[in-house]
């Protein structure tokens, strides 16, 4: 308490020494909040305590913040006026905070249980989907072959439904491809491959680092199924303005 | 609440920069500058407060990758992390040199604490342009998008702290700082670093180590 008084009080002597403890200080505390991730690395200590070490790092963070805060700007010990600025506006930003990582949790409700966790998983290295049978392994592009040539009719219809709902944005209400979003999918160039295997794994896992986002967690199997024919049936028809050809040609 | 500020507590008698009203301290005998700067720092906290809300507004929700363990480097990000803390300490010790007039000694720290933040900054780009080439950039997902948006504006605040305590220093080598004033002038530079290195705090345990823990 001293220190701060003084250096609020203008006392001509040095706080050097107070100011490079709190600098060791500030660095021990770092260290430490450094080395709890890799205490991963021994289960034994790790997981009886897995609730505590989240908790753990914020209450560290806290007590850094508050050095600085407190000593290094000496708020503490400073006029009441430069606290009431500073800390009302700083209670008033960390509800905002955790209102909207409550928010969060509440409004992605909808999109399903645990909607973060699959789109996580999905990505981390590609995992079936938990709702609805996405992906029908094995994936055989003869027997797609086959229901695309008898399925003319209403599965291009819901294929095509799907696509307003999903695709359009992107790829354009023609499928004429968008500049730098969507590419054309009405000509005959394929980036990411043009059989109904390839075009199927597109949709489901997504391409181009999530530019094209893995739609498996959002649409069933038999969605991407119909969507996937839809696309293919756009395949050389070729709509006015459409964007250039990138990718390989698929006779 | 004013009368009860203006009726100050005994052991401000005496501080430097304060008690009278003149034209740099206003009715309370507290110098403007500082009163302002305390301000903006707290409407400060509502902007980053809001950035960083977002980011955990959107966190897991991107519909691509990467995610942000595949791009955060923990060793990098530390070293950047433990620069900025000591340019912190390095600043309190240019307003503590300043408070005893030793304005060249206060000099080499603001130096030092520009240096910092500029490595720092540098960094933030290196880190950045790795993120770019593995795919994420601003437009890639949400995740690409908050983090870039909050950490982008903390690396514009540091490379402002950083011209700031540049032209500071350059005020005190052609001797145009008054000597008389520098305490606040450059107590109130300190302020505004104090609180980017806080935000940078926050950040980092938030965005960063919280990711490793889970």
């Amino acid at each position: 308490m001293s220190q701060a008084h003084d250096a609020a009080s203008g006392v001509t002597h040095s706080h050097k020494k107070h100011y490079l403890r709190i600098g060791a200080i500030l660095t021990v505390v770092t260290a430490i909040e450094l080395a709890l991730p890799l205490l991963k690395n021994y289960p034994q200590i790790w997981e009886p305590a897995r609730p505590l070490w989240a908790p753990a790092l914020i209450i560290l963070s806290i007590a850094k913040f508050g050095a600085v805060v407190g000593e290094f700007m000496h708020l503490r010990g400073d006029r009441k006026i430069y606290y009431f600025l500073f800390i009302s506006p700083l209670m008033l930003a960390t509800t905002v905070f955790v209102l909207l990582s409550l928010l969060s949790v509440v409004m992605f409700r909808p999109f399903g249980a645990g909607y973060a966790v699959t789109a996580e998983a999905r990505l981390a290295g590609y995992v079936e989907p938990s709702t609805g049978p996405a992906f029908e392994q094995p994936l055989d592009d003869a027997k797609f072959a086959a229901a695309f040539d008898g399925a003319k009719g209403k599965q291009f219809a819901d294929g095509k439904k799907v696509f307003g709902e999903k695709c359009q944005a992107c790829h354009g209400a023609q499928g004429g491809g968008i500049a730098n979003l969507g590419l054309n999918l009405t000509d005959d160039c394929y980036k990411y491959g043009g059989s109904f295997k390839e075009l199927y794994l597109t949709i489901g896992k997504g391409q181009a680092g999530g530019k094209m986002p893995a739609w498996a967690g959002q649409l069933k199997g038999e969605e991407i199924r119909q969507v996937m024919y839809y696309i293919k049936s756009l395949k050389g028809t070729n709509v006015a303005g459409g964007q250039p050809c990138v990718g390989d040609k698929v006779p | 609440m004013s009368a009860e500020l203006a009726t100050a507590p005994g052991h401000d008698a005496g501080h430097d920069d304060h008690g009278h009203v003149s034209a740099e301290n206003n009715f309370l005998g507290l110098p403007n500058i500082k009163l302002a700067m305390w301000a903006f720092l707290g409407s400060e906290c509502m902007f980053f407060g809001s950035l960083i809300g977002t980011y955990f507004f959107y966190h897991g929700k991107s519909l691509g990758g990467p995610l942000p363990t595949q791009v955060f480097s923990l060793t990098i990000t530390s070293i950047s992390t433990f620069l900025l803390l000591m340019s912190s300490m390095t600043m309190a010790l240019a307003v503590d040199a300043t408070r005893l007039r030793k304005l060249s000694q206060a000099r080499a720290y603001i130096l030092a604490t520009a240096v910092l933040g500029a490595t720092f900054v540098g960094f933030q780009i290196y880190e950045f342009s790795q993120f770019v080439s593995e795919g994420l950039k601003l437009q890639t997902s949400l995740f690409g998008s908050t983090f870039f948006v909050m950490t982008g504006f903390h690396g514009a605040h540091v490379t402002v702290g950083v011209i700031w305590l540049t032209m500071l220093s350059m005020l005190i080598s052609n001797g145009k700082l008054n000597k008389d004033k520098a305490s606040v002038t450059v107590e109130v530079a300190g302020l505004y670093w104090h609180f980017v290195d806080i935000v940078w705090i926050v950040i980092f345990t938030f965005v960063y180590l919280l990711e490793f823990i889970k």
